[in-house]
């Protein structure tokens, strides 16, 4: 296992800035997730780290050895010992699944075999698949594949550029799975890509945020989905209703009512963050909720959106008719639009520093949820 | 989600279209598509079994009479040993090309990139002409061979060129991930996936071996269809003639079944879809001189040699020749016109010939469709001079109005070139994905409109250079016009032809120099959109 340490890395094509000033640190035997949208430069800093491009500046040191220094230092991807699991694994279409697994392997490691049964193994599958053509393994099997090929040569650190992308849900889960799994087993350092916030949020002990090129937050999973950095990242790694506010002494006065702080300190107007499972649907005639403070905001149904174990739902407050929260319940009960109820906030919650004048709404639609469409080319 | 189940609903509930029409289909294949290929390879194969037939007109023992009087086996070696020397030597220059190309920072890589397409498209008359004047060192084998290996490795090149541009750069990024520098990288992932273009123009580098004609009696080197030719010559014995090729069509359907058995079910698609990102392009550093070095001697060889003999037999022109010369400008223009003429007829006509047969074996892939395929290949079996004849022969039998007329001449121009045309028409049909003809399908549109709408357009490109190369190969054709041409015209080729051998080489240079200069044009169009697709933002 190896610690990946980036420091200050800058790419642009074209004049267009794709990385602005990475700072990056992989612990050693660790797994961080890189999330970003579409474009964010996500997959540009995978391929900067493993050396298929070469940086504008900025250094890469694998366990202390410098492998990439700005222009001036460019270790060939071949001598870096970084594993690289390609999107949609990128199998040898030449080789069967053996082959493919042993590609990386000295010539009398290959020809002994037990290696490739060993990674095919770790990835859980059995030592029948070596035989198999590498076209005749379906999307799971395929991914499964080119990790155990990458993980194959013992590399210190392993990079998965959107490794689950294009496989369906069930299937997803298994792959992640089996992934993690063998990544523990091998106690490899990995990096991955991704743009699904729950697959960065339940894989990585790390998560970092990156966002137009620059990396907006690195925190733990569940310090980034309580108390994120900003705006932007609130609404990237999960759904969250933001209102306008007033923040004094630990509290924030905004259309929800008095809420206590998370992030106290800041004073005067703020936004103010609310997860959708913070805000409780209490229904009209239904008395006795909401213990704290904040309880019994009017509010009308609008629509919602049925996930089976959840339901958010849209809401418009009626005291200040424009704002419109999202509330998530696990009720079996469905509401109706239309129907009138009444919230209560649950938790603390965050606060932001507004943002500048004149930038107006800038939140997208708050019921979309993560889009699961796959990501277009970046340079 | 609740919106998806609604139009599950939706699409459940719709009746069924009252006028369902089944669109026949035999082993998957639309019925009407392989029907027009098997009629497209019956018709290639019409002067194949046309020979036969004739081959065996005086009994089978006066065949096998003219066959033992030839010393066969002498005479295929000498093809064979050709074929093996040019063949590798070919697949070496195209593959090197072809990656030094697309693949580094070589300077001046389009230059690079004509010159190494323009050897396929000049006649291959005028450069064996030129072989020939240099010297005895180049006849023989040692001519043959080379001028068969500078003269086709172009088809290698072309085929890899586009096979290294459609190659997932995802591959070699993931061996180089794993530890392989650049070399292994190309030998152990690049070349593995060029093998069915490798193979492919290889196979008709040998064909094309076997059958080649011209080049082989201007640099005095003696093989089966030179042969063929002299028997045919001196006796006008068509039924010798035909009788010899037998040999000829069992070598090629053994060459075509050989082939195929190498590929195996070597047909690389890319088993990922994903993300397209471009090629990179390795820095070649100290390799440049070399490399560039390379490039020039291929050049020199290849395209210096004719080209620099033709600007010879123009200065010649301002001494003895020039009366001679002066005397036949005026057949140039009409030359020019029915060369051209012929040749766009030809090409019009190879293409439609090539559709079908392109269509299934990129759609369909199967073995109905490889058989289809290769069996328009058969097509090499024959020297053009023995096809011409089989052709005339069916004619003045079954077509007496077809008999002397241009239009006998384009029909059989474009039967013999049919191979290229597929094989120009699959690297770019290879390149759409199906799933954009399914969108049109599920748009509504039938799977005629769809391939007018969405496949053609984008196959645009590919298909004229699949057109231009065919082009070339009429206008660089001999033996086909010598036979075929109606009395009262002329070519080009044989305009050049007649003064050429009788050494009047200033007099046969203005015609030398409209077939290199269309063969240049003919090369620049290849060079640009051979397997080339139409992409967004295209004009």
């Amino acid at each position: 296992m190896s610690e990946l340490r980036c420091q200050g890395l800058a790419k642009s094509y074209r004049g267009r800035a794709v990385l602005r000033d990475v700072d990056l640190e992989v612990p050693a035997g660790t797994l961080t997730a890189i999330l970003g949208a579409s474009g964010s430069g996500k997959t540009t800093l995978l391929r900067a780290i493993i050396g298929f491009i070469e940086l504008d500046a900025g250094t890469v040191s694998l366990d202390g050895h410098t492998v990439a220094e700005g222009d001036r230092v460019h270790v060939a991807s071949d001598k870096r010992k970084i594993g690289y699991v390609a999107q949609e694994g990128a199998l040898f279409p030449h080789l069967n699944a053996g082959e493919n697994v042993g590609f990386g392997l000295a010539r009398s490691e290959r020809r002994r075999g037990a290696r490739i049964d060993q990674a095919l193994e770790l990835v859980g599958l059995d030592g029948s698949y070596a035989e198999r053509p590498a076209h005749e393994l379906s999307g799971g099997e395929q991914r499964r594949v080119a990790l155990a090929r990458a993980l194959a040569p013992r590399p210190g650190i392993v990079l998965l550029d959107e490794p689950f992308s294009g496989l369906d849900a069930a299937l997803r889960v298994e792959t992640r799975e089996a992934v993690l799994h063998a990544l523990q087993e091998e106690g490899t350092t990995a990096l991955l890509v991704t743009h699904d916030q729950a697959e960065a949020l339940s894989m990585g002990r790390e998560v970092a945020v990156l966002r137009e090129g620059r990396l907006a937050q690195r925190a733990a999973p569940t310090a980034l989905y309580r108390t994120p950095a900003d705006a932007d990242v609130a609404q990237f790694v999960g759904q969250a209703t933001i209102l306008p506010g007033s923040a004094r002494a630990g509290e924030v006065q905004c259309a929800l009512g008095r809420l206590a702080l998370a992030n106290p300190g800041r004073e005067g107007a703020v936004e103010v963050m609310i997860r959708p499972e913070q805000i409780e649907i209490v229904r009209a005639g239904a008395h006795g909720y909401g213990q704290g403070e904040g309880s019994g905001v009017g509010a009308r149904v609008l629509d919602y959106a049925y996930f089976g174990a959840d339901t958010v739902v849209r809401l418009a407050l009626e005291e200040a008719s424009p704002t419109v929260v999202l509330a998530r319940t696990f009720e079996h009960q469905i509401p109706v639009p239309g129907e009138p109820v009444e919230l209560a906030v649950r938790g603390a919650v965050v606060v932001f520093a507004p943002p500048a004048a004149g930038a107006g709404e800038p939140h997208a639609d708050p019921l979309n949820r993560a889009s699961d469409e796959p990501q277009a080319s970046e340079p | 989600m609740s919106s998806t189940s609604a139009i599950v609903a939706r699409r459940t509930e719709r009746p069924e279209p009252a006028r369902a029409r089944r669109r026949l289909r035999l082993g998957g294949m639309p019925l009407a598509l392989l029907l027009a290929a098997v009629l497209v390879a019956l018709v290639v194969l019409l002067p194949v079994g046309v020979t036969i037939v004739q081959g065996l007109q005086g009994g089978v023992s006066a065949a096998l009479n003219a066959i033992d009087a030839s010393s066969p086996r002498t005479l295929l070696l000498h093809s064979f040993l050709v074929a093996l020397v040019a063949a590798p030597l070919a697949g070496l220059l195209g593959v090197t090309a072809a990656w030094f190309i697309e693949r580094t920072r070589l300077p001046g890589r389009r230059l690079w990139m004509l010159l190494a397409v323009v050897p396929l498209t000049m006649p291959l008359f005028v450069t064996s002409y030129a072989w020939a004047t240099l010297g005895t060192l180049l006849q023989g084998f040692l001519g043959a061979a080379g001028i068969i290996a500078f003269s086709y490795y172009p088809i290698v090149f072309l085929l890899c060129a586009v096979s290294l541009r459609g190659m997932d750069p995802a591959l070699e990024e993931t061996a180089r991930s794993l530890g392989l520098n650049a070399r292994q990288t190309f030998f152990r992932v690049v070349v593995p996936q060029l093998r069915p273009a490798l193979l492919g123009g290889m196979l008709l580098v040998v064909l094309d071996t076997l059958v080649e004609f011209d080049a082989f009696v201007a640099l005095k080197y003696q093989t089966f269809t030179v042969h063929i030719y002299a028997q045919y010559e001196l006796s006008f014995s068509a039924s010798g003639a035909a009788a010899l090729s037998f040999f000829s069509i069992v070598l090629c359907v053994l060459l075509l079944f050989a082939e195929s058995r190498l590929r195996g079910g070597a047909n690389y698609t890319r088993v990922s879809q994903g993300v397209r990102r471009p090629l990179t392009r390795y820095r070649l550093g100290r390799a440049t001189v070399p490399v560039l070095l390379w490039f020039v001697a291929g050049a020199v060889i290849s395209v210096g040699i004719p080209v620099g003999t033709l600007i010879y037999w123009f200065t010649q022109t301002s001494e003895a020749g020039l009366a001679d010369a002066s005397a036949n400008v005026r057949y140039l223009w009409p030359a020019t016109v029915t060369s051209v003429g012929l040749g766009i007829g030809g090409s019009l006509l190879a293409l439609l010939y090539a559709l079908p047969v392109a269509l299934l074996v990129v759609r369909f892939r199967g073995r109905v469709s490889t058989v289809l395929e290769r069996a328009t290949y058969l097509t090499f079996a024959l020297p053009d001079l023995v096809a011409a004849i089989a052709l005339a022969y069916a004619a003045s039998h079954y077509a007496p109005r077809l008999y002397g007329s241009l239009a006998l001449l384009v029909l059989a121009e474009s039967m013999l070139f049919v191979p290229f045309a597929v094989v120009a028409m699959r690297a770019t049909l290879g390149q759409i994905e199906p799933a954009l003809e399914d969108s049109a399908r599920s748009l509504g549109a039938g799977p005629l409109r769809a391939f007018a709408r969405v496949t053609m357009p984008l196959a645009r490109p590919g298909m004229a250079a699949a057109g231009v190369l065919v082009f070339a190969f009429i206008l660089g054709d001999l033996g086909t016009a010598q036979v075929l041409l109606p009395p009262n015209l002329y070519t080009l080729g044989t305009e050049f032809q007649a003064n050429a051998s009788t050494v009047a080489f200033a007099a046969a240079a203005p015609f030398a120099a409209v077939l290199v200069a269309l063969a240049m044009l003919a090369a620049y169009v290849l060079m640009s959109r051979f397997g080339e697709v139409r992409a967004l933002g295209d004009g």
